[in-house]
C-alpha cells in the first residue's frame, strides 16, 4: 500500500475514533509508556530504561513539536526549490523516490535533552534523559535534488522551511544549516525504520543532519532554498544558540556573543543497572553513547566519583553517527548506596564532562549520568 | 477533565480570541497526546492562566517549570507578544499564580501517555 494511505488511513481514523485508537494493539510495552513533556503541542521523552536497542523502535520515539503544526497534504504535497539555483521548481514525492535512496542510522536528540537537569533551572521544555534515539533513516541525498537544482557557487547556507505555521504572533520558525554539512551528510527522509514517515516525525519528509542537534532535522518539508546568507529570525538569531566562550551558571549572554547550536557534545547514559545488588556479585550495566563525531572510542564507568574507572564493552553495531550500546559486568567491592556513573569519550578524542556547562537556553546537557545502586552485603 | 473536552475548551478560547489573526494552528488529523493532561491547582489566577495560556499549550507545559518570579514574568511578557490575550490588570494575579506553584522548587511528574502518533 502506498505509504499516503495508510496514513491517510491512521489518520482519519485518529481524527474520527480518538478512544478507539487509544486501544489499539500496540506492543504492551510501549502502551502508555511516554513522558509527556506537553499534551499540544506534542512533546514526549522515552524513559530512558526503554532506550536499550540499537534501533529504537519509532513508537517509543520521542516526539518534539514547537506549536501544532499544519502537516501537508501527501497527496497536493510539492518540494519547492529556489534560491541560488540555476534551474528552480516543484519535486513531487513521486519524482523524489525516484532518485537513488539513501539510508543513514543516526542519533537523533533534541538540543535541549537534559534542560530540566541544568541548574539554574531555565524555562522550556523540561527534558531529562529521553529526547533522543537512534533510528534508520531512508531517503534521497541533500547533494543528489540539489545537484538536479544546480546550485551556484554564491550558495553558503540551505535555508529549509516545514509547512508548520505558528499560531498568534509565535514567530516562524525558519532555519538554515551549513550546506557544506548537508551536501556532505544530509538526506531527505520519507521513512523511519523501514516504515513511512510517521506524521509525528515530519510525513512526508524531514531533513537528516548526522551528528547535529534536533533543531536542524526540519519536519514537513516544503521548501529547500540555498542562499549566501545564514537565516534570520527569531530561531536563529535568539533561540537555538550556544555561548561562544561558557560563562558561570545564571550567566545570559547577547546573542552575538553565541552561534547556532551544530554538533551534539559526546554522552553516555546509562539504561539499565540494578536498583539493588549484592556486594562480590557481578551483575550488568548497559547504557548507550553518542557525539558529534561519527564514532565513540570508549565509555568507562566508575563506582567511587571518578576517582577510578572500568572500561566497558562496546557493542559492535555502529554507523557514522549512531550511538554505540555498551555494556559492563560490575561487581560491587562493598555494601551501602553505590553511586555509578558512566562516562564517554568519542572518536575525536573529547571525554565527557562531569558537569555540562549551564547555558541560559539549557542546550547539550551532557553531564556524566547518576545511578543510585543499593548494594547489601 | 477528558482529553476530548480539554480540547473543545482549548480551541473555544482560541477561537474566542480576536487579537489574534489566526489564532490556533490546529490540525486536527494529528494526536493529540494522551488520554489526560496535567491540570492547574486551584487558587486566585488559575482562571486567568487558563484562559490566557491553554490555546497554545496544555497544562503539562506550564506545571514542568520551576522559575522565579522574575523568569515568569518574562515568560507571561513573551508569550503577550507571541499572542497570549491577557488583560494588564490580570497580569499581577496569573504571574503570582505561577510563581507560587510553579517556582524554583516545583517537582513535576509527566504523564505516561501512549505513543505519540500511533
Ligand atoms: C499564541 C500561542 C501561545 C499562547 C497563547 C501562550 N503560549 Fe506559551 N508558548 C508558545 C510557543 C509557540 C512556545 C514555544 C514552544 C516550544 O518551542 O516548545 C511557548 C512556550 C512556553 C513556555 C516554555 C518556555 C519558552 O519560552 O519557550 C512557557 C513557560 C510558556 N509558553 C508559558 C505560557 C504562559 C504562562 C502563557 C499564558 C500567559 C502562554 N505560554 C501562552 C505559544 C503560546
Amino acid at each position: 500500500m502506498p505509504f499516503d494511505e495508510i496514513d491517510r488511513r491512521r489518520f482519519l481514523l485518529l481524527a474520527a475514533a480518538p478512544l478507539l485508537v487509544a486501544q489499539k494493539a500496540v506492543a504492551p510495552r510501549a502502551r502508555e509508556s511516554m513522558l509527556q513533556m506537553n499534551g499540544y503541542a506534542v512533546n514526549a521523552e522515552t524513559p530512558l530504561a526503554l532506550l536499550t536497542e540499537y534501533v529504537t523502535p519509532n513508537e517509543l520515539f520521542f516526539v518534539r513539536s514547537h506549536w501544532i503544526p499544519r502537516t501537508p497534504n501527501p497527496k497536493k504535497w510539492r518540494l519547492t526549490i529556489d534560491g541560488e539555483v540555476d534551474r528552480s521548481g516543484d519535486i513531487t514525492l513521486s519524482e523524489l523516490k525516484k532518485l537513488p535512496h539513501a539510508e543513514a542510522t543516526c542519533v537523533l536528540q533534541c538540543a535541549g535533552n537534559g534542560r530540566g537537569l541544568y541548574s539554574p533551572p531555565l524555562p522550556g521544555v523540561q527534558w531529562r534523559y529521553g529526547a533522543v534515539g537512534n533510528s534508520r533513516w531512508t531517503g534521497v541525498r541533500v547533494r543528489d535534488v540539489l545537484e538536479h537544482a544546480g546550485v551556484k557557487p554564491s550558495a553558503k547556507h540551505l535555508h529549509v522551511f516545514g509547512s508548520d505555521d505558528p499560531p498568534g504572533k509565535v514567530p516562524p520558525f525558519h532555519r538554515s544549516v551549513e550546506l557544506e554539512k548537508v551536501l556532505a551528510d544530509g538526506i531527505l527522509a520519507f521513512a523511519m525504520n523501514g516504515e513511512p514517515l510517521p506524521v509525528a516525525h515530519g510525513a512526508p519528509l524531514r531533513l537528516i543532519v548526522p551528528g547535529w542537534a534536533g533543531d536542524h532535522w526540519m519536519k514537513w518539508l516544503v521548501r529547500l532554498s540555498p542562499q549566501a546568507e545564514a537565516q534570520k529570525g527569531f530561531y536563529m538569531e535568539t533561540a537555538y544558540r550556544y555561548p561562544l566562550t561558557p560563562g558561570a551558571p545564571g550567566v545570559a549572554f547577547k546573542p552575538e556573543e553565541m552561534a547556532p547550536v551544530t554538533e551534539l557534545f559526546v554522552k553516555s547514559n546509562i539504561t539499565t543497572a540494578p536498583a539493588k545488588a549484592r556486594a562480590k556479585h557481578a551483575c550488568e550495566i548497559r547504557g548507550f553513547a553518542f557525539s558529534g563525531a561519527p564514532d565513540i572510542a570508549k565509555v568507562e564507568i566508575s563506582d567511587d566519583d571518578g576517582a577510578t574507572w572500568q572500561e566497558t564493552s562496546l557493542d559492535p553495531r555502529h554507523d557514522p553517527y549512531a550511538w554505540r550500546l555498551w555494556s559492563h559486568h560490575w561487581t560491587p567491592s562493598r555494601s551501602g548506596t553505590v553511586r555509578l556513573c558512566a562516562r564517554a569519550t568519542d572518536s575525536r578524542g573529547n571525554v565527557q564532562p562531569r558537569e555540562a556547562t549551564w547555558n541560559q537556553s539549557g542546550y547539550l546537557q551532557n553531564s556524566w549520568h547518576f545511578v543510585d545502586v543499593e548494594v547489601t552485603a | 477533565m477528558k482529553r476530548a473536552a480539554i480540547i473543545v475548551l482549548a480551541l473555544a478560547a482560541a477561537f474566542a480570541s480576536a487579537a489574534t489573526k489566526r489564532s490556533v494552528a490546529f490540525d486536527p488529523n494529528l494526536p493529540v497526546l494522551g488520554t489526560k493532561f496535567h491540570s492547574l491547582p486551584a487558587g486566585t489566577g488559575k482562571q486567568q492562566v487558563e484562559a490566557s495560556c491553554f490555546p497554545c499549550h496544555s497544562a503539562d507545559m506550564l506545571v514542568q517549570q520551576r522559575l522565579t518570579e522574575k523568569q515568569w514574568t518574562a515568560e507571561v511578557d513573551k508569550m503577550i507578544r507571541w499572542g497570549a490575550v491577557m488583560k494588564e490588570s490580570d497580569k499581577p494575579a496569573a504571574v503570582a499564580y505561577l510563581v507560587k506553584n510553579f517556582g524554583p522548587a516545583n517537582k513535576f511528574t509527566p504523564v505516561r501517555t501512549r505513543p505519540a502518533g500511533y
